[in-house]
């Protein structure tokens, strides 16, 4: 038999596979994403089935309007567009249901109303319609009033307000990162501890400290489950944003929608670096899983503040409890990419907290490999992180 | 070779271990034996580099003993520990793969161990849902899986049935009669003194006894035993302290060629040997000393 040498990298990726196939295949874990999936998908769905049809509304026109108004609503498009030679037979048309709405006599028919959007639509396309008339009819040529209609469109200009939100949308996408960005730290940091505890509580932590060293077993305990995160997150905006693109939804999404998103990813790595080792940290101070609840609740609590602060932060995304809040470590992890996702945020200030955040990781890691470390083949009561600071490894 | 020597350990107040030194030849089996909190398990843990000690070495082969060696030992902690989730034959595998062995090497080392187990039908079972004694059988594969140099076992007996009993004690013969040191460490001194070449004792943190298991007996002799078929008493005539038994004499400090001529010359001489302690009793002896 051959022995191979295995490196370090080898152990460390041994036990993350391990994590990945028994706790990321398992079928509870297959199961809940399926859920997950699925409610994800109905919910992006959701807007086009209460939407209604998307079909075209029917239209139809009569009078000498007709033509420049189809040439009109042709242009906005979203109308099938029917012209009758009469105003009465355009009236009976509605009537008969075989168009939505008629345009004759300067009245709009429909049966009970057509929507706000395609009444105001039609309205436009009337009242250029009617200019347009007007203008030939006092002899205008048509170049001239080609001319005199181009008009500069209007521009929209928002001037942000001290806790002011731009818009629905962004305060929507701000809150569905931020809940993401919570579930996606909570969960595999409670599993993270529940393994670590696991190891320690069925004494088989023993047999693998022979062949690995500690930082190598809470090291891939830790990327064995961010890695089964992260597809589920993957898994869930796939599903989401597939969901969104077939439906039609997706362009209805403020452009900086998947901007982000991705770089809530790069927040989310950084904070799950942070909350993992520190869980597995704390883990590995108690023998029993009953214990596991008491030690893990500092670490629950300011996950669960982060959320808070993320979104009281939604209503007054520039108010200087938003900022400092973005910036501060553990807190920033999720404030930040919420607060990204609603207001635009100084390059400084994404800068100052991605570094504050990537050292809190890397003292996280330093303190949680310690603590797993010094305690992990401790067993007993509950062990005060102090004394297991004191203990020799 | 492995050697365990001079360890040191104090837990706070409290001295586990002070001059710990053992050791065992390639294909020598050596049986651990000392009373609960005598120190086995922490010289054991310390040989598997589980845990620190404040002084002290372990060599292997006349080199300080190295992680990459140590890799290659198999170890059976006294609190057993298996992932109760997992399945029986990826479990197997899994510690193979973590000793150095390729996917595939422990793999198929993992389906023979079980084979020789009996657990072929369990390989897909999740290790929870086995008895406990398929369980122990599982704790055994997972320290043999990659073939280990060294075995070290802390009471590796304990839990098994009689069958259990025999797989693990050929297990272990066999491991040594391909060269490898064994150490293990038990309550069940009948077994030690089946199994082992060496025996050494321990009490409070220091070895109070250790050699072959026959020199140990030889050392620890008690009396001469001579049966005779003779209607004759023959009490008087042997020199030392002599008991009668029936047509038994245990003499002690006597002569015991003189004491052979005049059993011979009387009667029928049936036996004539030293009495041997067993290692129960050459244990209790030097607990209490």
């Amino acid at each position: 038999m051959t022995q191979n040498e295995p490196s370090k990298m080898r152990g460390l990726m041994l036990v993350a596979g391990r994590e990945i196939r028994v706790r990321g295949l398992s079928k509870s874990n297959v199961i809940s994403l399926v859920v997950t999936v699925v409610i994800v998908g109905i919910l992006a769905a959701l807007p086009s089935l209460i939407g209604g049809d998307d079909s075209d509304t029917r239209v139809g026109l009569s009078g000498d309007t007709a033509p420049a108004m189809q040439a009109q609503l042709e242009a906005m498009g979203g109308f099938d567009i029917t012209v009758f030679d009469t105003a009465d037979e355009a009236e009976r048309a509605v009537e008969d249901e075989t168009v939505d709405a008629a345009v004759a006599d300067g009245s709009l028919f429909s049966l009970d109303g057509i929507g706000n959007e395609d009444e105001t639509k039609i309205d436009a396309a009337w009242q250029t319609a009617s200019v347009q008339t007007n203008l030939s009819d006092a002899g205008l040529s048509d170049q001239q009033i080609g001319e005199a209609l181009t008009v500069q469109p209007l521009e929209f200009v928002t001037l942000e307000s001290e806790g002011g939100v731009s818009s629905t949308l962004d305060y929507f996408t701000g809150l569905i990162i931020s809940i993401i960005m919570f579930m996606m730290l909570m969960t595999p940091v409670q599993y993270i501890a529940m393994g670590v505890v696991e190891e320690k509580s069925s004494r088989i932590v023993e047999i693998l400290l022979t062949s690995l060293k500690p930082w190598q077993l809470l090291g891939g305990k830790v990327i064995g489950l961010g890695v089964i995160s992260l597809v589920n997150l993957i898994a869930m905006v796939a599903v989401g944003l597939g969901v969104s693109a077939a439906t039609g939804m997706l362009s209805d999404l403020p452009p900086g929608t998947a901007g982000a998103a991705v770089s809530s990813i790069g927040w989310w790595l950084i904070a799950f670096a942070l909350f993992g080792t520190l869980a597995g940290g704390v883990g590995s101070l108690v023998s029993r899983q009953e214990e596991s609840g008491s030690v893990l609740t500092p670490l629950i609590m300011s996950l669960t503040l982060s959320y808070l602060g993320a979104i009281f932060l939604l209503n007054a995304p520039t108010s200087t409890f938003a900022e400092v809040l973005s910036i501060v470590p553990p807190f920033s992890g999720i404030a930040m990419p919420t607060r990204m996702a609603i207001t635009e945020v100084p390059a400084w200030q994404i800068g100052l907290s991605a570094l504050l955040l990537a050292l809190a990781a890397a003292g996280a890691l330093a303190l949680g490999s310690q603590l797993y470390k010094r305690s992990v083949l401790y067993t007993g009561s509950r062990m005060k992180i102090s004394e297991a600071l004191r203990r020799a490894a | 070779m492995l050697e365990i020597k001079d360890l040191h350990k104090r837990f706070g107040d409290t001295v586990a271990l002070d001059g710990v030194s053992l050791s065992a030849e390639a294909g020598e089996v050596v049986g651990f034996v000392g009373a609960n909190g005598a120190g086995k398990t922490t010289t054991m843990r310390i040989a598997m580099g589980v845990l620190a000690a404040d002084s002290g070495q372990i060599v292997y082969d006349g080199a300080p003993l190295g992680v990459e060696q140590r890799r290659r030992f198999g170890y059976m902690p006294s609190e057993r520990g298996l992932y109760p989730k997992m399945k029986t034959g990826e479990q197997v595998a899994y510690f193979g793969e973590l000793h150095g062995m390729t996917k595939a090497e422990a793999k198929r080392s993992a389906a023979e161990l079980l084979e020789q187990l009996s657990l072929t039908e369990r390989i897909g079972d999740f290790v929870q849902d086995l008895s406990l004694g398929n369980q122990q059988r599982v704790q055994l594969a997972v320290s043999l899986v990659h073939d280990p140099e060294v075995l070290i076992l802390d009471e590796p007996f304990s839990g098994l049935d009689p069958i259990a009993v025999d797989v693990m004690g050929t297990a272990l013969r066999d491991r040594a009669a391909a060269g490898a040191p064994v150490i293990f460490s038990s309550h069940q001194l009948d077994l030690i003194e089946r199994l082992c070449d060496s025996v050494v004792i321990i009490g409070n943190g220091r070895i109070i006894a250790s050699g072959p298991v026959d020199e140990l007996k030889a050392k620890e002799v008690k009396q001469l035993r001579i049966s005779v078929e003779t209607g004759e008493d023959l009490t008087a005539r042997f020199s030392g302290t002599v008991t009668r038994d029936g047509d038994d004499y245990l003499i002690e400090d006597g002569d015991d060629q003189e004491a052979l001529r005049i059993a011979a010359a009387a009667g029928r001489v049936t036996r004539f040997a030293y009495d041997q302690p067993t290692i129960a009793e050459i244990f209790r002896e030097a607990v209490t000393r």
